[in-house]
């Protein structure tokens, strides 16, 4: 039950960061949908994978995957769907508790929280990267192949 | 269409893009093609988050060069979105100089949403933490004041042109005070899930995605900028919360 409630507040929280990123009418629930798409695949997985940073990584590819490909649907900034569904995944938890260890000079727990909150960040970028850069490549490969299809197609008509 | 309006229009547009948010790929990717698609022999634009240099070349041989620096960078993503389809239209269709710049006009004028709702939305995104990060009813109600009383600083201070770290050191600080005074009348138990909860509203969550985003597209200096910028972000959170939790823990018993 509070992992369906966690769903449901990743979306509430991500709908008014719609907002105050001024998105558009009509992409806010869609936007917001994205945050809670990412904690929803975090759950799922969480059933069968143990580590953490693993998780945030699926989590991350499921979002970017579906912020590229609603961007390529209604011809839109990325952007404007990754920022607002990044958000629920931003570690802030990690950075508090670290900063609360280190002042409680307990430096060994501090310094393992600090590591794992590093870990989660660059999942979440190491995500976005592979998702980005490999609908980059697709699209350079289909531009690519519709240049020499029609440079085909000239050579025939001469 | 002269040299002279096709560059202002060329700037216009990245000016708007930049300053309101979009990548830096983006920005140039938009202006060259406006460039080339409106006349321009060559075009070459070099964008850095704080300005924007570009240099052209027409048929007749005549050159040209301008420069805009950019002081105020905001967050509004419907600019963003409005100009992106903009620069397609310029692009795929025959648009006069007069009909662009209204165009440009009418999306410099669109409203942003209301105030008040936006910091009503803040004030949610911090219940909303609260609640995701394991606080009860009670303390994502404390989270709803904090995040309201942090959009206002936040606004007010920006307003006088305070730089991004002192604000986020004060964001933090007021979270953490309220939520340790909070703990300390006893109202609440969850001061953890307060704190985290009401922090994530100052998340530079556009920052991150923007900073990665740019280091993809290859431009490692815009990328690098914009990462250290939250990089300092979070580190002027974890100062501020930091400042109370240490001075004030002795006072109040949590």
């Amino acid at each position: 039950m509070t992992l369906i409630t966690s769903c449901l507040y990743a979306f509430g929280g991500s709908f008014a960061f719609a907002f105050v990123f001024n998105i558009p009418k009509n992409k806010l629930v869609l936007s917001a949908i994205g945050g809670l798409l990412g904690q929803l695949t975090y759950i799922i997985f969480q059933t069968i994978i143990s580590n953490d940073v693993a998780l945030y990584f699926l989590a991350t590819i499921a979002i970017s995957l579906y912020a590229e490909i609603l961007a390529r649907v209604t011809k839109s900034p990325t952007t404007l769907f990754l920022a607002v569904a990044l958000i629920p995944l931003v570690p802030g938890g990690g950075v508090y508790y670290t900063m609360v260890y280190l002042l409680q000079e307990n430096i060994e727990l501090g310094v393992t929280t600090g590591l794992h909150t590093l870990g989660i960040s660059g999942a979440l970028a190491m995500g976005i990267i592979l998702v980005s850069s490999s609908f980059n490549l697709i699209r350079k490969v289909m531009i690519h192949n519709k240049r020499k299809k029609k440079a085909v197609a000239i050579s025939y008509k001469e | 269409m002269t040299g002279s309006q096709l560059s202002h229009i060329a700037m216009e547009i990245g000016v708007t893009l930049l300053s309101n948010g979009a990548e830096t790929y983006r920005v140039e990717e938009s202006m060259h093609r406006i460039c080339m698609a409106m006349g321009a022999l060559s075009a070459e634009i070099f964008v850095v988050p704080t300005t924007i240099i570009m240099g052209m070349t027409f048929a007749n041989g005549d050159h040209m060069t301008r420069t805009h620096r950019i002081h105020t960078r905001g967050i509004n993503l419907m600019k963003v979105e409005f100009i992106n389809s903009l620069s397609r239209k310029v692009c795929y269709e025959e648009m006069s100089y007069e009909e662009v710049l209204t165009e440009l006009h009418r999306i410099n004028s669109t409203p942003p949403y209301p105030y008040f709702l936006q910091v009503l939305a803040l004030g949610f995104v911090a219940q909303m933490f609260t609640l995701f990060f394991g606080g009860n009813f009670q303390a994502s109600c404390i989270g709803f004041v904090i995040g309201v009383g942090i959009k206002v600083q936040t606004d007010v201070m920006a307003r006088f042109e305070t730089n991004i770290f002192f604000i986020n050191i004060v964001g933090g600080f007021i979270a953490a005070t309220v939520a340790l005074a909070a703990s300390g009348l006893g109202l609440t138990s969850q001061m953890d899930a307060i704190i985290i909860g009401s922090i994530m509203t100052l998340v530079p969550g556009l920052a991150i995605t923007n900073s990665i985003r740019d280091i993809i597209a290859g431009d490692y200096l815009s990328g690098l900028t914009k990462g250290i910028e939250a990089l300092l972000i979070g580190t002027g959170i974890a100062t501020g919360v930091g400042i109370p939790l240490s001075l004030l823990s002795a006072f109040v018993r949590v």
